[in-house]
Parts: C-alpha cells; sequence; structure tokens
C-alpha cells in the first residue's frame, strides 16, 4: 500500500516559520472549531466573539486570564524544558501538586513571620518539593532507563491520592480540624496572601510577574549558558555528546530537578496567590499539567513564548469559566484547546518536512 | 558443478549522488557453485548484490534467471523466485524464537501457525546443513554464529535456490567459520548456487570454484580460484603497481620520542565481540602512523579506545609516557588527543547546530568561550571567524547549521576545532573518504602540516594510496589484531592487500 | 472475611474491571503493533457519549437499542482512534503529545462534554441500559453463580475477546506479523509486511475497544451521562497494559485486581470496615512503577518487556 504523499525532509528551516507556524496553527484550530460548531447548530463567531470578550478586551476581564494564565505559565515552562532536552516528563500535575503541599506547609508554618518571609519560604519548599518529586522519575531514567512517559503519568495519580490523604484521608496538619463535615484544607492567614501588582490598571498576581521573569531566566539557562549548551547536544545529537564526552545521565536529572522545581513553584503560586488553602479537589480537577504541555508544544517549546502562550491558553480557560451556563456549550474551550494542540504539532511537522507527490516510476512486476 | 548458469548479470549500472557504484558489471554464476565476489569496500560488491536480490534497480542492464530476463520490485518477490540474502546486519526479531523468525513474511502457512510443523521442518533443514540451533531458542540467547545460522535457515526455508552471503565470517570464530563451509560445501552439492562476499583471500581460495573480483564499481576479472593465487587475486583487488607521489616530509620522525604508545589493548565491540585482540603501537612525535585494513576490522573500536570513548577491556594508553585514564573522553581531551572520526555529521559534530557552536564542542568549558559557566557569545563568534577564515570554509555565515555544508567545508570545520586545540595526538579516521578531489587534497596537506608540527598522527584508512603516500609507517588490521608493521618504504600494495587479506607477511609467496 | 462478602468484592471487581479490560486491550494492541496512544481517556469518553445518545434517540426493543448503542459509541471511537493514527503515523508526531491533545480534546472538558451539553444527554438516564444477564441455571451455583454469571453481556463477551485476543496474537500467522511489526520494524518491512497497514488497523482497533469500555460507563455502571464519569479509567488501562507485560489474560486479571481495588474501599465503608482508601488507591500505581522498572532492567527486559519499537515513529529508508 503506497500512499501518494510522501513526507520529505527539508534541508532549512525558514525563520519566519518560528511565528508563521503558530499562527497558522490558531488560526485552522478556530477553523476546525467553527466547523464542530456549525455541525451542532452552534453560531462560531457569536461563541468566538464571546470569548474574546469574556478574555482579552477589558482590564477586568484581561486581568482574569492573568489569573488563568499563571498556573499554565509555570507548568508551560515546566514541559518546556524537558521536552527541549528530548525527556517526554508529562509529570508537570503532579510536580505541582507537590510544590502546593510543601508551600501550603510553609504558609501554615510560618504565619507569625512577615510577609516577604513566607512568600520567600513558600516558594523554596514548593521548588524544593516539586523538584525532588520530579527527580524520582529522572533518576529512574538516568539509571534504568524507565520510560519516563509511564512513570510521570504514574507518579502524578499518585500525587492527587496524596492530596486526598493530606485532606480527606486523615487528620494531617494541612487539614482544617473544625471542617468535620465536608472536610478541607486549613486557611492561609491574610499575611501569607500573596499580593497583586497594580500596572497601568492592570491586576498583575506576583505569580505571574514571577513567572516571566522565570521564563526568561531559563531562556538564557538554555541559551547562553555550558549547562544549556550542553542540554541542547545531548537532545539534538547524542552521538556528539558521547564523543564529546558529556555526562548524559545528570543532565537528565538535572533538567527533571529545574523542570519539576518550576512546576512545584507553580504550586506555591496556586496557595498563595489564588487558593489560599490546599485545595486537594480543586487541584486535580483543574488539570493545570497536562494544559501546560499544550501550552509548551504551541510556543515550540521557548520559555520566553511559553509565558505569552499561556496567556491566549488562559484566555480560553477564564472564558470557559466566566461563561459557564444554558446559554454556552459547555466543554468548547477544552475543544479548542485539544484542537489548537493538534494543529500546532501537525504545523511543527510541516516545518520539518515538505509534502510531495510521488512520482509513478515505471515498475516491472517480478516474474516468480 | 554443472555449467548450468543459474544467474546471470549484464551490464549492470546504478547510481548514487555523487557516486558511481556499478559501472557496467558483468556477472554470472553457475548452479552448483561457490562464486566467491572479491573486492575492498567501495568496489560495489554489496550494491550489486543489493540490485540481485531486489534491494536497489538497477539504472541499466539485464538480469537473467535460469535463462528468463527478470526484474525485481522487492527483497520479497526475488525471495519468492529463489533469490535469497544473509545479510551482515542479521533482520532478526530479537525476542522471537527461531522458528517464529524463520517463518515471519511467508504467506504460504495459512493462518494458523503450527509452531511444531515449522519446528520439525527447521530441524531437518539444520541436520540436513549442519545449521545446529534450537528452533525454540529465543534470538536474544543465541550467540551470534547462532543467529546467522538463522538467517541462513530463513533463506532455505523459503526455497532459495541461490543465496548470497555478505562478509560472513566477519562475525565468526575460526571454528564457526569453518561450520558454515560445510554448509556451504552441502548446499551446491544439490545444485544450489551460493554468492560468497568477502574480502578474506584464504576463505576465498579454500571455499570457492570461482572468483570475480570488482575493483572501483567494475569487473576486473574472473577466474577458477583452483587456477589462482592469494597474489593474484590481491593484484588484482587492489590493482596494478603504479608509482605513487611520496609527500614530501620537512622533518624526519624516527629519532624523536615516543608521543602516544598503544600497548597491548582489547576491547569489545557494541555487541559483545571481541573487536580488538591484543593490539600495540606506538607514534612518534611528527610521525604518521598508517592504519590499513578493510572496514569492520576493528579500525572503530581502536580510534575509540585512543579517543576515550570505549572502555578497554586490556591494556594502556599514554601519551609522552603518561598513562591515561581508561574511557573517559574528557582525559583524552586534556592530554591532547585530538580526534576526526569516521562518522563526522553524527558522532564528530551535532549536525542541526551551527559552525559557531561546533567550534567550541571540546573548548566549550575553558576560557575565553565560558566564564563563570555563562558562554560569551563574543568570544565564540571570533573564535568562529577566525577558524572559518584559517581554514577557509566555504559557508554564508558562522550561523549556518553544518548539514548543509559540502562534505569538504565539514572536514574542514572537523579539522578546525581538533587543530585548534593544538593537540599531541590526532586521530584521523577516513579523513577523506566521499570528498572531492579538491577537498582530499586540502585534508591531505593539513594533516601533513600538522605532522611538520609535531602532531604524532593515526591514519586509519581504506584507501591504500593514501597510505602510501602519507605515512611513514603503515601497520595492517586484521580481525582485531595488528598483522602488519612496516616502514612504508618497504610497503607494496600487494603485501598490503595480502595483509589486510588476512595472509601472514611470511606467507606472502603462494 | 466471611463469604458473602467475598462474593461481593469478587463480583465488584470484575463488574468495574470490564471496562478497564476492554480498554487495556485495546491500547495492549496498538501498542504491540508499535504505537503509543495516550488517549484512551478521551476515546473512552467520545464512545460514552455517543452510546448515550444513542440510546436515548433509537427507537426499538431493548436488545436492538443496546447492541446499536454499543456499536455506534465503538464507532465514535474508532473514528478518534483513526485521528491518532494519522498524526502519529502518518504526520510521525511525537505520539506523547498527540495521544495527551485528544485526551484534552476529546476528555471531560472537551468534546465529549460538548456533545453531551449539545444533545442533552444528560438530562434523562438511558432508556435502555445494559443490565445484568443471568446464564440459565449457571447463575444458581453455589459461589460460583453469583460472581460470574450474574453479569452482563459486555462481561461475558470480554471473556471470549481475551481467549479471541490471545489465539490472534500468539497462534496466528497474521498475529506472528503484528508482533513483528511492534518489536522491529525495520524487520518486518524487509520482510514483506505492510508497517504502515498493522499500525492503522491496530490503533483504530484499540480506539474502538476504548469505546466499548465507555459505553459499559454510560450504560451499565450508571447509566446516566456524568461529564468526565470515566473518571481517569483511561489511564489505568494504560498502566494496566505494563501491569499485564502486554498479554490479553494477565490484563484480565489485573483488570480484575485493580477492579476489586476500585469498589474496596466503598464495599468495606458499607460495612463499617475501613482499611486506608488511599492507599488501596495507590496501589495500582504503585505497583506498576515498580513493574516498569524491574522491565527495565535485562533480565525481565527481553522476557517480558515492552514491544521495542514501542513509541517511535518508522521511517523507511530511501531506495
Amino acid at each position: 500500500m503506497k500512499s501518494p504523499l510522501r513526507l520529505e525532509r527539508r534541508l532549512t528551516q525558514p525563520k519566519k516559520l518560528n511565528w508563521l507556524v503558530p499562527l497558522i496553527s490558531i488560526a485552522a484550530a478556530l477553523a476546525l472549531g467553527a466547523i464542530v460548531l456549525l455541525l451542532t447548530g452552534k453560531n462560531p463567531l457569536s461563541a468566538y466573539h464571546r470569548i474574546l470578550e469574556t478574555a482579552f478586551t477589558s482590564k477586568s476581564s484581561f486581568s482574569g486570564t492573568l489569573v488563568s494564565a499563571t498556573p499554565l505559565a509555570f507548568t508551560g515552562l515546566c514541559a518546556a524544558l524537558t521536552f527541549r532536552a528530548g525527556i517526554i516528563n508529562i509529570g508537570g500535575e503532579g510536580q505541582f501538586f507537590m510544590g502546593a503541599v510543601g508551600a501550603t506547609l510553609a504558609g501554615l508554618a510560618l504565619s507569625g513571620q512577615p510577609t516577604a518571609i513566607i512568600i520567600l519560604s513558600m516558594v523554596v519548599m514548593g521548588a524544593l518539593f516539586g523538584g525532588l518529586y520530579a527527580v524520582i522519575a529522572g533518576v529512574l531514567k538516568a539509571k534504568f532507563n524507565t520510560n519516563e512517559i509511564i512513570t510521570t503519568l504514574m507518579l502524578n495519580y499518585l500525587a492527587g491520592i496524596f492530596l486526598n490523604y493530606l485532606i480527606f484521608g486523615s487528620t494531617s496538619y494541612w487539614r482544617d480540624p473544625q471542617s468535620m463535615g465536608f472536610p478541607t484544607g486549613k486557611q492561609l492567614q491574610p499575611r501569607a496572601f500573596w499580593p497583586s501588582l497594580h500596572i497601568v490598571g492592570f491586576t498583575v498576581p506576583l505569580g505571574f510577574l514571577l513567572a516571566t521573569i522565570l521564563g526568561m531566566l531559563l531562556w538564557f539557562l538554555y541559551a547562553r549558558t555550558r549547562f544549556g549548551y550542553e542540554v541542547n547536544v545531548i537532545a539534538d545529537a547524542p552521538s556528539a555528546a558521547r564523543y564529546a564526552g558529556m555526562r548524559t545521565r545528570w543532565k537528565i536529572i538535572s533538567v527533571m530537578a529545574i523542570a519539576g522545581a518550576v512546576a512545584g513553584f507553580g504550586g506555591a503560586s496556586d496557595v498563595g496567590d489564588f487558593r489560599h488553602v490546599l485545595d486537594a479537589k480543586g487541584l486535580q480537577l483543574a488539570g493545570y499539567g497536562y494544559t501546560g504541555i499544550v501550552v509548551a508544544a504551541l510556543a515550540r517549546y521557548n520559555p520566553v513564548s511559553a509565558v505569552t502562550v499561556a496567556i491566549l491558553m488562559g484566555g480560553l480557560t477564564n472564558a470557559g469559566y466566566a461563561l459557564q451556563g444554558p446559554n454556552f456549550p459547555s466543554g468548547l474551550v477544552g475543544t479548542l484547546q485539544g484542537l489548537i494542540l493538534f494543529t500546532a504539532v501537525a504545523g511543527e511537522v510541516l516545518t520539518r518536512y515538505r509534502i510531495r507527490t510521488q512520482k509513478s516510476g515505471a515498475l516491472s512486476e517480478v516474474a516468480a | 558443478m554443472s555449467e548450468k548458469i543459474a544467474v546471470r548479470m549484464s551490464g549492470i549500472v546504478k547510481r548514487f549522488p555523487g557516486v558511481i557504484a556499478n559501472d557496467g558489471v558483468n556477472f554470472d554464476a553457475r548452479e552448483g557453485e561457490v562464486h566467491a565476489l572479491l573486492g575492498e569496500n567501495g568496489a560495489g560488491k554489496s550494491t550489486l548484490s543489493n540490485i540481485l536480490t531486489g534491494l536497489y534497480r538497477p539504472d541499466n542492464g539485464e538480469i537473467e534467471l535460469n535463462g528468463e530476463s527478470i526484474s525485481f520490485s522487492s527483497p520479497r518477490a526475488a525471495l519468492n523466485a529463489g533469490i535469497g540474502m544473509v545479510h551482515q546486519h542479521f533482520r532478526l526479531v530479537n525476542s522471537f524464537t527461531v522458528a517464529e523468525n524463520v517463518v515471519l513474511g511467508d504467506e504460504s502457512t495459512g493462518t494458523f501457525l503450527n509452531a511444531g510443523d515449522v519446528a520439525q521442518k527447521v530441524e531437518e533443514l539444520s541436520q540436513r546443513y549442519n545449521l545446529a540451533v534450537d528452533p525454540r531458542a529465543r534470538v536474544w540467547q543465541l550467540s551470534v554464529g547462532e543467529q546467522q545460522r538463522v538467517e541462513i535457515l530463513k533463506v532455505l526455508y523459503r526455497g532459495a535456490r541461490i543465496l548470497i552471503l555478505d562478509e560472513p565470517t566477519a562475525v565468526l570464530t575460526p571454528q564457526e567459520a569453518d561450520a558454515l563451509f560445510i554448509t556451504l560445501r552441502a548446499m551446491v552439492k544439490e545444485g544450489r548456487t551460493v554468492i560468497f562476499i568477502s574480502h578474506k583471500l584464504d576463505e576465498v581460495m579454500a571455499v570457492s570454484d570461482r572468483v570475480t573480483v570488482l575493483r572501483g564499481g567494475r569487473t576486473v576479472g574472473t577466474i577458477e580460484t583452483a587456477h589462482s593465487s592469494r597474489r593474484e587475486l590481491a593484484r588484482l583487488m587492489v590493482g596494478r603497481e603504479v608509482v605513487f607521489d611520496r609527500v614530501e616530509r620537512k622533518i624526519n620522525s624516527s629519532d624523536k620520542e615516543t608521543v602516544l604508545r598503544v600497548n597491548a589493548v582489547s576491547a569489545l565491540d557494541d555487541r559483545g565481540n571481541k573487536a580488538l585482540n591484543d593490539v600495540s603501537l606506538t607514534i612518534k612525535t611528527g610521525e604518521v602512523l598508517g592504519v590499513a585494513g578493510v572496514s569492520g576490522n576493528g579500525q572503530r573500536e581502536l580510534a575509540e579506545v585512543i579517543a576515550g570513548m570505549r572502555h578497554a577491556s586490556a591494556g594502556t594508553i599514554s601519551v609522552n609516557e603518561k598513562e591515561i585514564p581508561n574511557g573517559k573522553v574528557r582525559h583524552a581531551i586534556s592530554a591532547g588527543i585530538a580526534h576526526v572520526p569516521e562518522d563526522r555529521l553524527h558522532t564528530g559534530l551535532a549536525s542541526s547546530h551551527s559552525i559557531e557552536d561546533n567550534l567550541i564542542l571540546k573548548s566549550y568549558r575553558t576560557q575565553p568561550i565560558s566564564r563563570y559557566s555563562v558562554l560569551r557569545r563574543k568570544a565564540i563568534q571570533e573564535n568562529a571567524s577566525q577558524l572559518v577564515e584559517q581554514y577557509d570554509v566555504k559557508t554564508p555565515s558562522t550561523e549556518t547549521p553544518v548539514r548543509l555544508l559540502s562534505g569538504g567545508n565539514v572536514q574542514k570545520v572537523l579539522l578546525a576545532r581538533e587543530f585548534s586545540a593544538n593537540p599531541k595526538v590526532l586521530i584521523a579516521a577516513s579523513p577523506t573518504r566521499g570528498l572531492d578531489v579538491g577537498a582530499i587534497e586540502n585534508v591531505r596537506s593539513h594533516i601533513v602540516a600538522a605532522a611538520d608540527n609535531g602532531v604524532g598522527v593515526l591514519l586509519i584508512s581504506e584507501d591504500l594510496e593514501e597510505l602510501l603516500s602519507l605515512s611513514d609507517r603503515i601497520v595492517v588490521l586484521y580481525e582485531g589484531r595488528i598483522v602488519g608493521d612496516l616502514p612504508t618504504s618497504s610497503a607494496t600494495r600487494e603485501s598490503l592487500g595480502l595483509l589486510m587479506g588476512g595472509v601472514a607477511l611470511e606467507e606472502h609467496t603462494s | 472475611m466471611n463469604s458473602n462478602l467475598f462474593m461481593v468484592i469478587a463480583a465488584s471487581a470484575i463488574f468495574y474491571g470490564t471496562p478497564l479490560f476492554f480498554a487495556a486491550l485495546g491500547e495492549l494492541l496498538t501498542e504491540r503493533s508499535g504505537v503509543l496512544n495516550l488517549g484512551v481517556e478521551g476515546m473512552m469518553l467520545i464512545g460514552g457519549v455517543t452510546g448515550a445518545w444513542a440510546s436515548q434517540h433509537i427507537g426499538g426493543t431493548s436488545w436492538f437499542v443496546v447492541l446499536m448503542s454499543i456499536l455506534i459509541g465503538t464507532s465514535a471511537a474508532a473514528l478518534v482512534g483513526l485521528l491518532h493514527a494519522f498524526l502519529a503515523i502518518t504526520l510521525r508526531v511525537n505520539q506523547t503529545v498527540a495521544g495527551l491533545a485528544i485526551t484534552i480534546f476529546a476528555g471531560g472538558l472537551g468534546l465529549s462534554s460538548y456533545f453531551a451539553s449539545v444533545w442533552n444527554v444528560a438530562q434523562r438516564p438511558a432508556t435502555h441500559p445494559i443490565r445484568f444477564l443471568d446464564v440459565g441455571g449457571l447463575a444458581d451455583t453455589p459461589i460460583l453463580g453469583p460472581i460470574f454469571f450474574h453479569q452482563n453481556i459486555l462481561t461475558y463477551f470480554s471473556w471470549i475477546a481475551v481467549v479471541v485476543a490471545s489465539i490472534y496474537l500468539f497462534r496466528t500467522r497474521v498475529g506472528l506479523q503484528l508482533r513483528a511489526v511492534g518489536e522491529s520494524p525495520q524487520t518486518a518491512d524487509a520482510m514483506g509486511i505492510n508497517v504502515v497497514k498493522y499500525r492503522y488497523i491496530h490503533t483504530v482497533i484499540g480506539g474502538a475497544l476504548a469505546g466499548v469500555g465507555g459505553v459499559y460507563y454510560s450504560l451499565a455502571i450508571i447509566p446516566t451521562w456524568v461529564d468526565g464519569m470515566t473518571k481517569g479509567a483511561g489511564w489505568i488501562a494504560i498502566a494496566l497494559v505494563i501491569f499485564g507485560f502486554w498479554r490479553p489474560d494477565l490484563t484480565l486479571a489485573g483488570a480484575y485486581l485493580f477492579g476489586a481495588l476500585q469498589s474496596l474501599s466503598l464495599t468495606l465503608k458499607a460495612r463499617n470496615m475501613h482499611i486506608n482508601g488511599d492507599l488501596l488507591d495507590a496501589l495500582p500505581f504503585i505497583m506498576t512503577i515498580v513493574v516498569l522498572v524491574l522491565l527495565s532492567g535485562g533480565w525481565a527486559k527481553k522476557r517480558l518487556g515492552a514491544p521495542a519499537s514501542l513509541g517511535v515513529p518508522y521511517e523507511r529508508e530511501e531506495r
């Protein structure tokens, strides 16, 4: 069965593809989404208009978008770091959860301290918990060559169960002893709330600002340091890495540690900026880690772009929440996000390959 | 052996980008004969056999099978026509049993597998042809020799009348090789035809009825083995004595100090077989030591062991009589060993990265390229500009990815990087393979200049002319051993050809 | 533990384990061809929601409606499988990302939820749910009867499926070729086997079987649609494939084990026996990691491991 179309490797990658492909991807996704909407009797233009309105067009809506974008920025960075290094880490979800656990611990234990100290400790503990959790999968891959896709996936589930255990399944430090009826976590004191900044009329959560700075630092790490140089060579040319004597196994563990720390940082922001409590149920329903992978893929694994793309995805998510109700079909947000991911990866393929039609050669048959 | 022609190939032409692999080759094999196909690497043997087994389509020429003109659209078609190939790199599913591998792809067995039937038939074939192997064993449990028997059984099971074996003894012990020859003799006794691709003269003399020698894509002779000699075959294989130009050397290294000492080194290849066996050699300051041999006799492993990429199971490597730690690349680099590997674009370079990034592949941890772990772009660019100019690398910019460069320029980048580290030892593996004439001259002149500057050069090459013209001394690697160590002035193409084919120096009279 | 409790747990294990088995069997076949499909959860949900829709809109006898619902749900999920096949095999996209994209696209916050709201599926329970079906007199036999013969038709079908699948994989010529494609596509290709065809077909089958699992949720377990009602069963199925060493029989056993764990904490709580539910929840995942690490080592890898080319797109060298 010979297909008439063939994919042929491109020799050069025109620079303009870097921004053209994501743009075309989004456009294609919106077009496909419009088809789905039309086929089920809904009006795509009005749906898109409402999304745009709710997510982006006013200062308050944009601030809401930044709220949704913050966790995605962190998990997007986490995924971008590892995918760029050739490691398929889908454990951002679990690493985020563990970061939230660590940060809540700091936030509750240090409630008497000044806010700055609390925030610093929450970040440190969040990053620590997330990083260590990621290192588990990293070590398994480096030492035993265990497939990181499955291990990080399983660890996500275990982290979720751990959250359930802390809040619902035990009387842990994180659980509010007063809430016997329906168990909830202990609330953080107002002193532990992270401040928002007001920049030109927009309300920017501290976490988002920190994520932006982090994105730039991580870009610098990968593009301009020895560490980043080695990661790039190991990912793109493993034989050359061996030839040059690079130490691959340590790199895998290091990259996982950093990525996990970033996701854990996100967990800290979730607790400090928004929920102010360890919300086991809410965290597991949110799916930040998996959406972060969508963000990273669309951003072509570039840390700085990831933060920008997080705003786009955050806008969709924000619109999804705000518009929930009988007048707006639920599930549209997930559908659009999925479509964007499809078109993004399909577009990625087109940057590496060209489509060629098979020239029919003169095929003679065998006389056997 | 009958006179009946089983298969005839006439005027076969096959071109690949940049090279004519088969240039009007004529070849025929008779029923009941073992016909050897002899030649160096690049002579065209593999291409010819790939055409015969349906993997490639010839650009020109005809194939006749039992007198009828024929053409194959796929390997399966060739196999159905009765032509089967046993490749050098086995096509086996490691986790399957022998029986499962043998029956894979056979459409005639019906829906259900009858494991018992298959095992029985495999046993029968095993007995008949001296190919002892347990049909129920899993392939990963078998030795390399046993795995080869599975490959042979695969084609026999499908009823192949013509078998092509590509360098079959490369992976066998002498005992296994002898057992294989018994198998081949048993097969041709029944009227089958065996085509035996090899570069080993002893074996060709021992097992074949006729030999066809290919050189440079052409047939240079087809002889009855009984009427020939190793000497004649060697001469045909490598070409007549020609007067070659020895390169002018500025220094005479014979009274200089030893810069590289390889002492009793043994090493395994990637499959776990012994690739290097008690290898010792020395290189003096400014000396070019050529390593001759057909590819696959341990050259790659030798280069990798000296460069620190491969662990030596025995022996030591010393630079200026100071031993360097075994199997550690960074130590080898800092001891002053430079390495231009055979596989330029995948091992020596990160092909999708820019020239400037590749030029710092070994120096990125040192000043001025990096400071406090941060890479200094300006230093990297300056380094690249300077080297690109110095080595005359033709490129639109230093940011161009290296895979876009021509072969000659790729090699220039490699040389630029390796030489700029002021090495004491340079390992150059097949440095001019695949390059055009101008690039070849360029690379050779760099190597000679380095040697004149005191670098000890280990030149591994399949090109005898190159070795004879550039080296001070030549050693020959055969099956992981050094089988000859001569000053170039007393080396001839013929004697080198014999050594490369496995014939020891003392026996060079027959 | 008295025998009554044992029988309840055993029967529940089979009941809850069946959809896990179907999804895992589908994933098993897909992975045997060398393709990794992480979109199982999404495919299950699509199967579930379309099956539920069918059950509410098709008229006829109970049997007919149930059959059609299963068929429609399965077909819808198979289409999603086709999408994954196209992305992973033809476009050679990173298979992990493609699978995740499908789960996001079709999952609890995506297309399945969208269809549910647009078609108003959740407003009432299925008119013709898949009910229990006693097998004649066998259901009355002591102990074994209530456990094995008081199940529904999909469970009975799953037993046939495990036998058929095992024979297919290990005793037929086509099954051998499939396994060769998953272990060494280069070798299979060299032997004239069409790698692309095998991968496409088995990825679509994988989607279809995931759809069966999804329909089980929406028509047998709780015959009312709830967004995201599979609650991660698709992910468990992926773990189950590893846990079952890519063999149908072990996968069935593992599915029942996981099913037992799922229902155990609820069952025990109802009888005022407390075992830490979270530990039970965690066990399947911990066990899978352990199995996976063991499989990475040399000994087990060769004997029991994953198809060697799993997740790696196949590019044939140019002639």
